[in-house]
């Protein structure tokens, strides 16, 4: 398969990006996205320029490191599944492929594909640990927590912090992923001693360098780990519970 | 936004639900009877118009929050945004939701204008035919304002009543976002409730777009005079 792929090409943070133009004649259907940078970057190193750099780490989908945009699309064409699982045969033979990084302000690109996802780690900080001093392991079955709860909390838990959700809203928002957090914390019983405080950071942090939600689903398309659009009202119920509750009290 | 929003919606559903007296029969005295009840709504306990004072009051302090809040959403996102474009979808809450603003403002100068042509009736805004003075007679031998007259007067001008059908259609797109969008404010995360608000979102719209809409259009075609 022959591939013209545009890709944006930036030295550093303050460096002016621009869109570059490369064509790959030996593009094979079961390529994935990754792979296809890979042979990108072979056929660069031999004509002696510098590869693109772009992040990746297990490439099944489970760390979250491999974000980019795909034609405007956070991860690529095919609906939550993470770059590196999205494959060359969404495309056709002759097509032009944009691969641009995540795209938002809250994530500047350091060089290339790569950009700065900090800020997603500065919400899970002021999350904070979960502090509370829970002594020696209980009992098996001594905390009691239900076979659906713990099933919706790992369903929440799913998020790998990709942060396709940030680069697919409108609006660069960060409720899903914070939400996830929340909604995933708020049904474990040793995490709940923390819930109106870990709320109340989080979401405070979050409003600090994220924009806000319209509510505009394109953040549960664009998910890897399918975390559902109902995750952005768990910020809103976690935010609501916590301002009805007595500043001193964290649970 | 869903507090005000809310306040919204439930004011536009009893101003559609006193519209649609235009269709009862005798619908000139119904209508004027009920713009006269709503003037003097709760009067024994409250002096003369106060209800409507007050109630004009908190439809207009929700007016400008509600604005307030959404221009303030639209700026903090542009800025988080930062400059990326970002293509538009074809999925509806996608279309919708990105243009809340658009609609809104646009909402707004309708409220404006509406307000001129049938509540003032100012000079070059109202129809010619126009009159905020007493002139029908109720069935109590009471002289007031004749507001059916108005509307008629209004909607017979061609340009007005497009104006008044694209406004509806308009609004409908804005809920069909925005009471959707309520269910997420409040923080309702179980799935039941947000499907019932998904569909109750649409059946709004609908019921708004054509309760509303109809009555220019009936106007027009004649049906009522
Ligand atoms: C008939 C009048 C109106 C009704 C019934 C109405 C209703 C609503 C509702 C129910 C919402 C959802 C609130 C939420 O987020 O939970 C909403 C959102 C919104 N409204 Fe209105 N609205 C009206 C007029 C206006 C006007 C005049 C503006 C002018 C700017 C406006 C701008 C917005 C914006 C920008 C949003 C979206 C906020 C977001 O992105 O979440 N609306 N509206
Ligand atoms: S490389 Fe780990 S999720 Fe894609």
């Amino acid at each position: 398969m022959r591939l013209i792929l545009e890709v944006w090409r930036q030295d550093g943070p303050q460096a002016q990006g621009r869109f570059e133009t490369h064509e790959i004649t030996d593009a094979t259907p079961e390529m994935s996205l990754l792979e296809l940078l890979d042979r990108l970057n072979h056929q660069l190193v031999e004509q002696d320029q510098d590869p693109v750099a772009f992040e990746s780490d297990c490439r099944e989908g489970i760390c979250g490191t491999c974000g980019i945009d795909i034609n405007g699309v956070p991860h690529g064409p095919e609906d939550n599944v993470p770059a590196c699982g999205q494959h060359v045969r969404s495309f056709h033979d002759g097509q032009t492929v944009r691969i641009a990084p995540f795209r938002a302000k809250s994530f500047p690109v350091i060089r290339d594909l790569i950009v700065d996802r900090t800020g997603l780690d500065r919400i899970i900080q002021a999350g904070g640990t979960v502090a509370v001093d829970a002594g020696t392991a209980p009992d098996a079955d001594t905390i009691r927590i239900t076979h659906h709860d713990a099933e919706e909390a790992l369903d929440f838990a799913a998020c790998i912090g990709c942060g396709a959700c940030v680069s697919a809203c409108p609006n660069g928002a960060a409720y899903l992923f914070t939400g996830a957090k929340l909604a995933h914390l708020r049904l474990i019983p040793a995490a709940q001693q923390e819930r109106s405080k870990r709320a109340r950071s989080m979401v405070a942090q979050m409003e600090q360098e994220f924009g806000p939600c319209s509510q505009i689903g394109e953040c549960a398309l664009a998910c890897p780990a399918k975390i559902p659009l109902r995750a952005i009202a768990a910020v809103n119920r976690e935010r609501i519970r916590a301002g009805f509750r007595s500043r001193s009290k964290e649970n | 936004m869903a507090v005000t929003g809310s306040v919204f919606v439930a004011f536009l559903l009893f101003h559609m639900a006193g519209n649609l007296k235009v269709y009862l029969p005798d619908a000139e005295l119904h209508f004027n009877e009920y713009a006269h009840w709503l003037r003097g709504f709760l009067n024994p306990l409250l002096p003369g118009s106060s209800f409507l004072w007050a109630f004009r009051a908190v439809i207009a302090l929700c007016l400008v929050l509600h604005v307030y809040a959404g221009t303030t959403i639209f700026f903090r996102a542009r800025v988080a945004r930062g400059g990326f474009g970002r293509a538009i979808t074809a999925k509806w809450h996608a279309l919708t939701g990105r243009t809340m603003i658009w609609t809104g403002l646009i909402i707004l100068c309708f409220i404006i204008f509406h307000l001129l042509d049938l509540t003032v009736g100012a000079k070059g805004v109202a129809s010619k035919s126009f009159s905020g003075k007493a002139t029908y007679t109720l069935e109590d031998g009471e002289v007031v304002t004749n507001a059916y007259q108005n509307l008629i007067g209004s909607f017979e001008r061609p340009a007005v009543a497009a104006f008044y059908i694209i406004t509806m259609v308009l609004i409908a797109i804005h809920l069909s976002h925005g009471i959707w969008s309520i269910i997420n404010d409040f923080g309702g995360t179980a799935s039941r409730t947000r499907s019932v608000f998904l569909v109750l979102a649409g059946l709004i719209a609908l019921v708004i777009v054509i309760g509303n809409a109809s009555i220019p259009l009936a106007v027009l075609a004649g049906v009522i005079s």
